[in-house]
């Protein structure tokens, strides 16, 4: 009886162990694509701008340095 | 005998006259966008009102590409849960960056406070458009995203939405008759649970334009325009929540003349606003908003001067 409850047991932790691991890759995923959100938030809050202005800088025709700066 | 027979060419002309109106359902004109719908009401009848003072400045450096300064001073309203409105003064510098291609458009907005405001139009090909929008705050959790696809058909237009907070929405809207177009819309709110269906309708001709929208969350929305000649048309719309019971009604006017452009409403709020823009030269405008609540006892007077296009 001891052996059987012992079988049944170790039954259960081999299931146990295949559901967990589905679970945590699914986790891995549900983490890496937060940090990757969160990345891409604080890239595009600090980098849109100086990306818009250097794709307008490199536009035909090409602007000067001293127009972006002037106010004039 | 002979006054019995009719003119012959009395029923020719007819003839002629019906060939014309035949529609031809093949070639039926592309709809306005499904977001764009009470576009010409909402031109009308909800001007950019505000309060305080406000002076813009765009400085073009090449024909696509600019930069925009904008400066404002003013009481800003802040939600409160009382009837009073609670008014704090506050000022803000905006500085802007616009790059305008015919294929790819970057428009950036920061403020101060570090609010970024980004909006990217991009044509992928002659048909699918990608556009995105966000507002992105240094606080956590207050900043939102969203990006549809649009498919450009024939006569029908597609559009695919996905915003943060797992929302996920599409339209669809086809021309019936060269006049009328007909469209629907669903969407789903993963963060609030909610979801949702909607159904609208557009009927325009060259004098007037008059549309209609339902939704399941409860809104029902109409609007109809008339142009009464080519400076001046008149607007009117009607909005009703059957789950909360409000409605809401205005009408409005706007006249579009050659140096400046004016457009008043009056609201079934007790809400009275006017908005004039007018061109003292080339390049300068200068803006006069006003807006009066007379439930609220809320009094908002603006004034401002934009330079450049």
């Amino acid at each position: 009886m001891a052996s059987r409850v012992a079988l049944k047991g170790k039954g259960k932790s081999g299931k146990g162990s295949k559901a967990s691991e589905n679970r945590s890759t699914a986790k891995c995923l549900k983490e890496w694509s937060t940090w990757a959100v969160k990345k891409a938030k604080v890239i595009t809050h600090y980098g849109f701008i100086p990306l818009v202005i250097i794709i307008g800088m490199n536009s035909e025709p090409k602007p000067q340095l001293s127009q972006l700066l002037s106010p004039v | 005998m002979a006054a019995t027979v009719p003119p012959p060419t009395h029923v020719a002309k007819e003839n002629e006259i019906k060939i014309e109106e035949k529609i031809d359902y093949l070639n039926l004109p592309c709809p306005i966008p499904y977001e764009e719908i009470h576009r010409e009401a909402l031109m009308s009848l909800k001007p950019e009102l505000f309060e305080g003072m406000r002076f813009d400045f765009t400085k073009g450096l090449n024909q696509k590409f600019s930069l925009s300064h904008s400066m404002f001073m003013g009481p800003m309203e802040v939600p409160s849960q009382s009837t009073e409105t609670i008014k704090i003064p506050t000022s803000h510098y905006e500085f802007g960056a616009n790059f305008l291609d015919p294929k790819l458009m970057l428009f950036g907005r920061i403020l101060t406070d570090g609010r970024l405001n980004a909006r990217v139009k991009c044509d992928l090909t002659d048909n699918l458009t990608l556009k995105a929008n966000a507002q992105l705050t240094s606080e956590p959790h207050m900043s939102h995203g969203m990006g549809n696809f649009d498919y450009k058909g024939k006569d029908y237009r597609a559009q695919f939405q996905l915003g943060n907070g797992a929302l996920f929405g599409a339209n669809y809207i086809q021309s019936v008759t060269p006049h009328l177009s007909l469209g629907g819309e669903v969407f789903w709110a993963g963060q609030h649970r909610k979801s949702g269906i909607g159904f609208a309708g557009r009927y325009n001709s060259d004098k007037m334009v008059a549309t209609g929208q339902v939704a399941s969350t409860g809104m029902v929305a109409l609007s109809y325009v008339q142009k009464v000649s080519e400076k001046v048309s008149l607007a009117s719309d009607f909005m009703y929540n059957y789950m909360s019971r409000d409605v809401t009604t205005s009408f409005g006017y706007d006249y579009i003349l050659r140096q400046c452009r004016l457009r008043g409403k009056i609201d079934s709020n007790g809400c009275t606003a006017a908005f004039l823009e007018e061109r003292l030269n080339m390049g300068l405008n200068f803006i006069l908003s006003a807006e009066i609540d007379h439930r609220k006892k809320d009094y908002k007077f603006g004034f401002g001067l934009t330079v450049g296009e």
